[in-house]
């Protein structure tokens, strides 16, 4: 037998037990999402709530999602106490982002505390193509520009810091180019370098390109810094349908350093430039900054006639490029020469400034101690907007005698020398025409090059004779040689003109004559020492080629040519025709027989 | 003889300066009163009838600086300093715009005194100058060979190899000025500055962008619309639109 107590226990144990699998399920998980449809480049939120009767319940167990890229995006939770009872709630948040076109199934996410297992059923999402005007406007409006200025109101010549700000929340195929803004009565300087971060504007996430140019005013009146704009390309969102009839191009055509190129510019900055304040004293040079001024000589000691090289300081901030060189009082003891200026920009801190050097060369005009008295400069400060006066300390240089004689070093009059005050360009010109110079230079490079042939000819010409006669002057066989049948064609045309006018005498003497010379000319020997013998010796050995025929021609024809020669009163024309046709076609035959290779 | 050919070598440019004294006295007097838009148009009126005329390029760029026209100025200077690169005022005026623009007329490291004597003469002055020689130099020797083995045919000889070496030296300076920054140049004369496009076309990306003033290199001018400039010292070349750059 049980006792009574033992059996209340029983009972409390199941009704614990009875209570306790209730309680149990209350570890439950939901979830949800913001919408069942979204565009393919667009993100989904889904929230999975866990609820539970503890004070902590664990995290729900994403699983592996092939069609959504997921990232966490924080957690709520809430806990109520109800009559002791603790209730606790916590909703986890995650980005989706989908990766495929179509229906797409969240899959079911489960909560396990140790005892037990909750799961929430799977969520179709659709999927949807973007549409393209949408894509570009949403990627437009995350790309943006943005100029403005750290004052609206400044002096000409005081400091105006220009930012521009490229902003993207895309990602972008190519580096944007920044073309620089066109300014109006405004110079620029750069303030590198180009900085560059990520920031938040309105839950979206942005990297940022920021530009900085310093800017000086010109003068009083409107200041513009128009437009500045910067072209990007824009990954194209267009996709591709492999119905349209252009798929292949669009798809060969397809490569993600491609897209549209945009241009996206800054709104235009307007600045007032105010006047400077009246009573801008009279060494003012138009200086604005905040400056100090020093003097330095690169020696103090010199000799009368030997330069010194004194530099005036001009250090700060501010456009130093405008500052001009202090007005130097009149140095009586020194010849001041050329002021020569170096400038040294520093921009530190976004703020322009650094140092510019006046360097001048003094000559110490006599020995003794020289002192260069304080120097003013004058500019105006914007910040307290008023003007300021510096003086350099003075400087004393000791002169000592110096090795030139002192007319050298002295300057007569005492009259000071020229200061350059500013620059400018040089006046127009009254010269009407361009000088004889350039006249005749453009009319001799206006002719045409067909002249140049000309001289060019000429020289050649007269060099081919040069050549020719130097030859002649060392062959003068060779050419008797050659010229033998044409002298003796000569002849032939006078002999027969002497018979025709009935001279036969003259005919037979001028006949022989030619004969002569011709064999004269073919042998190389003078006529005086020219005989029969002699002659076909010659021809055999200098043409061996020569017919025994041809050479019994010769001897025919120079007997019978003797022989009327010697004997006048044996010419008679008919005869002499007949030798002079014979004479005539010997030539003929010796031409060709000359001619003829040696066997 | 000798005056005719002259008179008749300088017959076109004698007739080519129809504008007197007077009238360029006029302009001058505009330009002294500040009325700079309507010298220049007299100025560009002597510049379209004498393109070879240092002074009307010198003067029209002087008012289109006075009226702020940098780009352009810096183009008419160096026009004017291509025909008379000796002038001081060209000289001086060139190198003033120039420095307004961040350049230098003088190289870096150039001594000052090998930058006059390497623009002592203009280009057309050299090729003037070196036709001269060649003539002087065909006829000098043309002398010596016809006076061969004279000793005045030997002087003539020496007359022709003098001068052909002048010549030839003459050619080697024209060559050398091929490669002065105002050979084969242009200015960027578009108020603020050029873009520079990677392709002559609205389509092309823009790769540069160049400021008003500077001098560029022409590299090709074939298209219709666009040059292909180069920048040198930045290494940058790009298409720019023609109406945007002014060939030197």
């Amino acid at each position: 037998m049980r006792a009574p107590g033992n059996g209340l226990k029983l009972a409390l144990a199941l009704a614990l037990a009875g209570f306790a699998g209730p309680a149990a399920a209350a570890l439950t998980i939901s979830a949800e999402t913001d919408r069942t449809s979204v565009e393919i480049n667009e993100n989904l939120y889904l929230t999975v709530q866990v609820a539970g009767d503890s004070s902590s319940v664990p995290e729900p167990k994403i699983p592996n999602m092939q069609n959504f890229n997921s990232y966490s995006s924080g957690r709520s939770q809430s806990i109520s106490i109800i009559n002791g009872k603790i209730t606790t709630s916590v909703s986890f948040t995650y980005i989706l982002s989908p990766r495929f076109l179509g229906i797409q199934k969240i899959p079911s996410i489960s909560v396990f505390n140790g005892t037990e297992k909750a799961f929430t059923p799977e969520i179709e999402i659709t999927v949807t193509r973007p549409s393209a005007a949408a894509a570009q406007n949403k990627a437009e409006g995350r790309i943006f520009l943005k100029a403005e200025t750290d004052k609206k109101t400044a002096y000409p010549g005081e400091q105006v810091n220009l930012s521009v700000k490229f902003y993207t929340s895309v990602p972008l195929t190519s580096n944007p180019q920044y073309m620089q803004p066109p300014l109006k009565n405004l110079i620029p300087e750069d303030l590198p370098p180009i900085r560059s971060g990520e920031t938040t504007l309105n839950g979206e996430h942005y990297a940022y390109s920021e530009i900085k140019t310093a800017l000086f005013a010109l003068s009083p009146g409107p200041a513009e810094i128009k437009p500045a704009s910067v072209v990007v390309q824009v990954p194209s969102n267009e996709t591709l349908d492999p119905f349209d009839p252009n798929f292949f191009q669009k798809f060969m055509s397809m490569s993600n350093a491609q897209g549209s190129s945009r241009e996206f510019a800054t709104e235009a900055v307007s600045l007032n430039i105010k006047p400077l304040p009246p009573g801008a004293p009279a060494g003012f040079s138009g200086a604005v900054g905040n400056y100090t001024v020093s003097a330095t000589a690169d020696r103090l000691e010199a000799k009368a006639g030997e330069p010194v090289n004194f530099s005036i300081t001009v250090a700060g901030s501010g456009n130093l490029k405008a500052v001009t060189a202090p007005q130097l009082p009149d140095l009586q003891d020194f010849k001041v020469f050329d002021t020569m200026s170096s400038l040294d920009i520093r921009k530190d801190g976004d703020i322009i400034g650094g140092k510019k050097t006046f360097t001048y060369i003094l000559v110490p005009r006599a020995a003794g101690r020289k002192t260069v008295p304080p120097i003013t400069f004058h500019f105006f400060e914007p910040r307290a907007a008023q003007y300021r006066e510096l003086q350099t300390a003075p400087l004393t240089i000791n002169v000592k005698k110096g090795d030139l004689d002192s007319k050298n070093v002295y300057f007569s009059g005492g009259a000071a020398a020229p200061k350059v005050t500013a620059s400018d360009i040089r006046y127009v010109s009254d010269e009407p025409r361009a000088g004889f110079i350039a006249d005749s230079a453009e009319g001799i490079a206006a002719l045409p090059l067909w002249p140049l042939t000309l001289p060019a000819g000429l020289m050649l010409a007269t060099f081919w004779l040069s050549r020719f006669n130097r030859f002649k002057s060392a062959n003068p066989l060779l050419f008797r040689f050659h010229r033998a049948k044409s002298q003796a064609n000569s002849a032939v045309e006078k002999i027969t003109a002497l018979l025709k006018a009935g001279d036969t005498g003259a005919a037979v003497a001028l006949l022989y004559d030619s004969f002569m010379y011709y064999l004269s000319d073919k042998c190389g020997v003078k006529v005086s020492a020219l005989t029969m013998k002699k002659a076909a010796q010659l021809i055999k050995e200098r043409f061996p080629a020569v017919t025994p025929r041809a050479m019994e021609e010769v001897r025919e024809l120079w007997t019978a040519l003797e022989l009327r020669h010697f004997s006048p009163s044996a010419a008679e024309p008919e005869g002499v025709r007949n030798l002079l046709k014979k004479y005539s076609l010997l030539i003929t035959l010796l031409e060709k027989e000359l001619r003829r290779p040696r066997p | 003889m000798t005056r005719l050919l002259l008179l008749l070598l300088l017959a076109p440019v004698t007739l080519a300066g129809a504008y007197d004294r007077g009238e360029l006295n006029e302009l001058n007097d505009l330009y002294k009163n500040d009325r700079f838009e309507e010298a220049l148009e007299g100025y560009n009126k002597i510049v379209a009838q004498e393109p070879a005329n240092p002074w009307g390029w010198y003067n029209a760029g002087n008012a289109l600086f006075r009226l702020n026209r940098t780009g352009p100025a810096v183009f008419h200077y160096a026009r004017a300093f291509r025909l008379n690169p000796r002038d001081p005022n060209i000289r001086f005026n060139l190198e003033f715009a120039l420095r307004q623009t961040g350049q230098a007329l003088l190289p870096d490291g150039m001594p000052r005194a090998l930058h006059y004597v390497y623009y002592l003469l203009s280009d057309m002055e050299i090729k003037a100058f070196a036709i001269c020689l060649f003539w002087l130099a065909c006829l000098a020797g043309a002398a010596g060979f016809l006076l061969d083995g004279a000793p005045s045919g030997a002087a003539a000889s020496r007359t022709a190899v003098i001068t052909a070496v002048m010549c030839l030296g003459c050619l080697g300076w024209l060559g050398a000025r091929q490669n002065s920054p105002f050979a084969g140049a242009g200015v960027i004369t578009k108020t603020g500055g050029a873009r520079l496009l990677s392709g002559p076309g609205e389509n092309f990306k823009a790769c540069a962008s160049a400021p008003e003033g500077l001098l560029v290199k022409v590299l090709d001018s074939i298209d219709d619309d666009y040059y292909e400039i180069g920048l040198p010292k930045e290494g940058v070349k790009g298409w720019a639109l023609k109406t945007e750059v002014e060939k030197i």
